[in-house]
Formats: structure tokens, sequence, C-alpha cells
């Protein structure tokens, strides 16, 4: 009978053409580590709508590891590779909540080196290394090495994972049509009376427009840009990149929280935050 | 957009003159493209000398291909297939640059086109299109890519290439390019008196937008000919130098047409090619600060239900905005 042992939500990326960008596929996905049936240790990659097992690896020990892929903008991309050949697979984790990425990269790695290993999970509420039930086998204390048990999951833990792994054969419920998009907010109509309520913005929006305009940019300029198809069309481009859920990278560049890059709403709601916190800044005048 | 495409690296572009100028001024040619509103022989006069006509249309409908000419499977000039989609704007251009006898043009087109020489269309396509400086030219005037949306299967917005073709004399007859045929389509020898190529061309052009019915053919009409700049430059200064004052006033219209034509080009250029993360960002902030944003937002969720309700009334699929 087959035995899962670690389940997390990825999806996976592909290389463009012979170039080294890789692009993000926005499929709904989970990366299992499953002791199968034969004996050996299984990678695979699923689908959480389809449920369908994508990719089947067989992994002798030793033979891959997961390491984070540091050159990512999108910052929780990872890849799986391999010690005796160039084989590569991408995948980018898409748990909403980040504080676990390492924790699951970290026990896929001990198994792939130890299919026999116990994964370590550190106990919910707990701050530092959850203690061992069996004592140190005695000797220098280094890190842990492999023939040290770690701690098991608790029930809560396995019944947590038993939850996503039945969450995983129910069909994505999470699609929802979009409510609300930039290309609506962002418009002469809405930003021309900011102008002329704040005109000390106009000055600061200057930096944020094209350097190579080939005259220097004025208040006309910034009223045709607006309105202009290139800028609507760049609007509309992130408004879709953002309900992709994917710019949780991109938008730390901004100062705003991994998590407002999920979504359109996301993306407002720390907009508002932010600005809050600047308050008293710059906006209001004499 | 198809597998290829994403595969490709090759970025869809708009089909617009003042892309297509900026294009042929990194590849070093001295030509400029323009709208073409009519083909009457007054408004083509202006436009001399013209090399090529870039006929460029979305087809909607299903009338058949229309069959004029004869197609030349021993044509001994440049001839490319389309085998990117994305690229086919630039894939008209090379075939019409590649026809045209002693183009000045700068050191990487002439060594890719000598490169070529001899190759069948197809070998000859997917050279062109493996060419990374060629690639970099035309990606360079389409909105930077800080986020790749390739592969991301997102609806696709209404902005669809157009497929494009080149009307171009090549030896005593008028010829047509189209990157999707397997051989140029010869439309017969042209007089080389009165207007030359342009009656010709002007013929085969109108007979075949005849064969769609009305409404069926989206289409434009552009104009690949010379930079009349230069040339304007050196008759104002002649005439200016001999005293003929009102036919230098006039020159001086001319020119200044051109100049602003190259400035508003230039503005929407510089408009193609820059990343509006950061400037979305300040607005949205600057919204914010000013207690809009939530209004706006408001304004914005309402405007979605209104178009939704509205698409249900005429009773189209769900799409995502306009």
């Amino acid at each position: 009978m087959a035995d899962p042992r670690i389940a997390f939500k990825a999806g996976r990326l592909f290389r463009r053409g012979n170039t080294n960008f890789i692009d993000a596929e926005p499929t709904k996905g989970a990366i299992i580590l499953q002791n199968g049936e034969d004996g050996l240790l299984h990678f695979m990659w699923k689908g959480r709508s389809t449920n369908n097992v994508e990719e089947d690896l067989i992994l002798f020990p030793g033979e891959a590891t997961m390491v984070k892929v540091d050159q990512s903008a999108w910052g929780r991309t990872y890849v799986l590779k391999f010690s005796s050949s160039n084989q590569r697979h991408f995948f980018w984790m898409q748990d909403a909540d980040s504080s676990r990425d390492a924790e699951f990269v970290s026990n896929v790695n001990r198994l792939l080196t130890d299919p026999q290993m116990v994964p370590i999970w550190s106990a919910p509420g707990a701050g530092s290394e959850p203690s061992t039930s069996s004592a140190p086998v005695a000797g220098p204390s280094q890190a842990a090495s492999t023939s040290q048990p770690g701690v098991q999951a608790t029930p809560e833990q396995l019944a947590q994972m038993q939850q996503i792994l039945a969450s995983f054969a129910q069909g994505s419920q999470q699609q929802q049509q979009p409510e609300v998009s930039l290309v609506d907010i962002l418009t002469p109509a809405n930003l021309t009376p900011l102008f002329s309520s704040h005109p000390e913005l106009i000055q600061a929006l200057f930096p944020y427009l094209p350097p190579d305009l080939p005259t220097p940019p004025n208040e006309e300029t910034l009223r045709q840009i607006i309105a202009s198809p290139q800028f609507r069309g760049a609007v509309r481009s992130f408004d879709q990149a953002l309900r992709t859920g994917l710019l949780g990278g991109l938008v730390r560049g901004l100062g705003l929280p991994e998590e407002a890059g999920t979504g359109v709403e996301a993306f407002l709601r720390a907009i508002q935050e932010q600005a809050r916190g600047e308050e008293g800044d710059r906006m209001d005048t004499d | 957009m198809s597998a290829e495409d994403e595969q490709s690296g090759w970025q869809l572009t708009e089909s617009d003159p003042g892309v297509f100028t900026e294009l042929l001024k990194t590849l070093g040619v001295p030509l400029v493209v323009d709208d073409l509103y009519s083909l009457d022989p007054a408004s083509l006069f202006e436009m001399q000398p013209l090399h090529a006509f870039i006929f460029l249309f979305k087809w909607v409908g299903s009338s058949a291909e229309p069959t004029a000419g004869q197609y030349d499977p021993d044509f001994p000039g440049f001839f490319a297939h389309q085998v990117v989609n994305n690229a086919c704007a630039t894939l008209a251009v090379m075939n019409a640059l590649g026809n045209i006898p002693g183009l000045p043009m700068g050191s990487p087109l002439s060594d890719l086109i000598s490169f070529t020489a001899g190759m069948d269309p197809q070998t000859r396509g997917m050279a062109i299109t493996s060419s990374d400086w060629l690639r970099e030219a035309h990606n360079a005037l389409s909105p930077p890519s800080a986020i790749s949306l390739d592969g991301l299967g997102l609806p696709k917005t209404t902005e669809d290439a157009y497929h494009f073709i080149v009307y171009m004399p090549y030896m005593g007859c008028v010829y047509e390019f189209d990157g999707l045929k397997q051989h140029p389509v010869n439309h017969g020898p042209f007089s080389e008196s009165g207007e030359g190529w342009v009656a010709k061309a002007r013929e085969v052009i109108e007979a075949r937008i005849a064969t769609y019915p009305a409404g069926a053919l989206e289409f434009s009409l552009l104009s690949l000919r010379e930079d009349p700049v230069p040339r304007l430059q050196a008759q104002l200064a002649e005439l200016q130098a001999s005293g003929r004052q009102s036919e230098a006033s006039e020159l001086i219209v001319r020119l200044s047409t051109e100049n602003s034509k190259r400035e508003r080009w230039n503005f929407e250029n510089s408009l193609r090619r820059h990343n509006y993360v950061g400037f979305v960002h300040a607005l949205l902030v600057a919204l914010a600060k000013s207690g809009r944003l939530e209004t706006a937002k408001e304004g914005a969720k309402k405007a979605m239900r209104e178009r939704a309700e509205k698409r249900n009334e005429r009773g189209e699929a769900s799409m995502e905005e306009d």
C-alpha cells in the first residue's frame, strides 16, 4: 500500500525554449512524496483540479535534491536537481502562507536522502527545536545526523495532512469571478480630480514616467500618459498578472507584503495599509 | 498564442507605423513606414520614392482565399516563411527589405541576409526567427515583461496578430510576399512609365479587397518608403540659399508635419517600452492617501457588474473585461 510521506501545494515552471527563462504554469497542483508499493520513493506532481498525477519520478537515495532558486523574482521557486544528470524540474509554492516553505523543502531533502527518514515537523506553537524522545547517542553534538530520529508528526498534524490530501481531490473552488479591476480604478475620471486637489502630486509622479520621453514631462504629459492605450494596456496586464496570484515576489519590491501579490483585492488592501502607515508624510499640505 | 509562440521568445508587437519605423532605425535602414489612407495617385505621389506596400488584415469570415497571380517557385530574391506568429510584422519587413536593390543597411542586417542566401523559404524563415539580435530589436517595442505572462494561459485580449502581406516590384514584375504561402506570387509585369509599379500594385490590392464581402475584412495599408526628412532638409537649404521664399515656406510646413509625426512616434514608443508597475503603485497609494481609493474601488465594482449584466443580456459567454 503506497504510503504518502509529505504533501504540499506547488505549481510547475517550464523553460522557455532554449533560453534561461522559466515561466510559471498557473495550474494548481501538489508535490507528493510517497513510498510506493514497489518499495521505492516516488516524487510526484499532481494537478489539484484534475487529480491526475502528471509527473512520477522514482528517486533513489541521494539522487536528487530540492534547492531554492535564488534568481527568482517570485521568491518561492525551487528546483529539483539531479546529481548525475542535467535534469531539472522547477516548482513554485502555492500555499498562501510561506512560513512553512523551508520546512517542507528540508523534509523533502531528508526523504530524498533516506526514504525511511521520518520528517521533522515543528509542533504548532513550539518556539525552538522540538526535543527528541530518545537520548542522543553519546558523542560530539553536531547538526542532526541521519541516524537521529526526529519527532513523529502529532495526530493533529497527521489529520491536517489528510485534510490537505483530501482537499486536493476536490475541484478547485477558489476560482472566483473577479469583482474589481485596476483598469476601472486608474481612469482619467478618477485621477484628474486627484491632480486638481493635490497639485504637488504631479511633480512627485514624474520619476515614475518613462525616462526617455522626447521632451521633459509636465502636467499635460501626465494626463496624456494616463489616457494612452499603452498605459491602459499595462494596467490591464498588471491586473491580469495579479489575478494569477503569482506576484508575491514582485510586490515585495514595492514595499508590500507577499500577500499583496495574491490578487487584486489583496493588493488594494495592502495599499490602503501602506498609505495609512505613511500618513502625515506628504499628502496633507498646509 | 500557440505553443510555438510561447516558446519562441518573440513578443507580439503593435502594427503601428511608429513601431515599424523604429525597427527600421534599429536595422540601420533609411526608410520609414506610414499609414496609407488611400491608393489614389495624388496621395501616392506624395510618398515617392515608394518601395513597398504592406497590406495588413484581420480576416473575419470564411470566404475562400483569392488566387490571383502565379506562384513563382524559382524566385531568386529573398523570401522567408513565417515560422512564428508573433514575428509576423518583422518577417514582412524582412521580406520587403531583402528585395530592395542597393538598400543601405546596418551590418547585422546585411550579414543576416547574406547568411540566408540560397536557403529555401522555410529554412530562411527559421534562420531569421533564431536570430537573437533581430528578436531583441523586435521585442524592444513591446511592453517589458517585468512579469512573465507567457505560458500562464491568460485569456487573450482583443489584440490578435494581423496577417501581413508585402506588395513590391522585383525585376519588372509586381510580387506578393505572404509568409504563410509556399512561394512568392508574381502578379505580372508593370510598365515603367507614369506611376510605374504602383499602378499595377493598386489594381492587385483593390481587386483583392473587392473579393471580400463588405465589412468582412478589417484591414490597413502601410507604405514603406524613403525617409523624406533628409531630402526635404536638403531641398529647403537650397531654396533658402537661392532666396525662393514662398517655395521654402511650403517645404517648412511639410518638414514640420513630418517632424511632429516623428515626435509623436517617439513619445508613443517611449510609452511602449516603459514598465509601469512603479507608476501604478504610486497612483494607487496617492488615491489611498487622499481618501479616494474606496470610492474608486466601489465605482470599479459597479462598472464590472454593469458590464457583466450587459453581457448576460446580450447572451455572450462570460469573459474578462473589455
